[in-house]
């Protein structure tokens, strides 16, 4: 934990891009929520955000290579208000301009999978890309109390 | 992820799965869940124990669900909790797999 000498407090998780190191987020994410009060339906959110955000960064933006770093940062901005920032040195790439692939049918041929943004712009309340000099940033932002990202 | 699985009247198999339905959870259950999916043709898996569902989990209840439903067999979800409900109303997988609330329909759905 960081105090960045605001009311703001920061936390950092580590990780490489490998998706077994996926299986870190809940715990960090239940210590973050014990110690920031941070809403059940709301570490939920976060869980389901980081899974589907980082395991896009490790398959498609590192295309499997392995030990390539991503760094997730926690902020509690103000009461029951929280940021996720996500960063990478994948190449280039804003998943905000991704199209939504078709929702799960009962249509024989629609595709298994591709829910991932969908569910993150469902879930999220805010979400802001911007390229960085060394890859990608992702910014997360949660609310105990308002609506979602509308999906584009 | 823990998974049970009994056989009820009718034909029925029961499978009911305990934990998160995240990347680990889900690659623990797809190929038990794929065994089902080969061999069963009403399914009803219980997700009140479920706490987690992720994009990959959906994946392992969507997969067997196309399959027994291929196979002329139905599959129903029952009682997700309300944010497990969300995720997969958000991903449509509501409109292929039918969720109930009540043991009773979702039995009965399967008949």
């Amino acid at each position: 934990m960081i105090a960045n000498g605001t009311n703001q407090t920061q936390d950092r998780l580590a990780l490489q891009s490998r998706l077994s190191e996926i299986a870190q987020v809940p715990a960090w994410t239940e210590d973050l929520a014990s110690r920031y009060a941070i809403p059940g339906d709301v570490q939920f959110a976060m869980d389901l955000c980081l899974e589907e955000v980082l395991s896009n960064i490790i398959r498609h933006g590192y295309a499997g290579a392995q030990d390539r770093p991503v760094i997730v940062n926690f902020t509690k901005l103000r009461e029951g208000y929280f940021v996720i920032v996500v960063d990478d040195e994948a190449p280039y790439f804003n998943p905000l301009d991704a199209p939504e692939l078709p929702m799960v049918s009962p249509a024989e041929q629609s595709r298994i999978g591709g829910q991932g943004i969908r569910l993150v712009r469902q879930f999220a309340n805010t979400l802001d890309y911007e390229s960085t000099p060394t890859g990608n940033r992702l910014r997360i932002g949660f609310s105990a109390a308002g609506p979602q990202v509308q999906p584009k | 992820m823990a998974m049970v699985i009994e056989e009820l009247e009718g034909g029925i198999t029961k499978v009911t799965l305990d934990g998160k339905l995240d990347i680990a959870g889900a690659a623990a259950v797809d190929m038990k869940m794929n065994v089902i999916a080969g061999s069963r043709k009403a399914v009803l898996v219980d997700l009140q124990q479920v706490s987690f569902l992720g994009s990959m989990g959906l994946r392992s209840l969507v997969a067997p669900a196309r399959a027994i439903k291929g196979r002329g067999g139905k599959m129903v979800l029952f009682g997700p909790n309300e944010l497990v409900e969300k995720v997969l109303k958000t991903s449509g997988t509501d409109t292929l797999i039918p969720v109930h609330h009540e043991l009773q329909s979702a039995l009965a759905a399967l008949q």
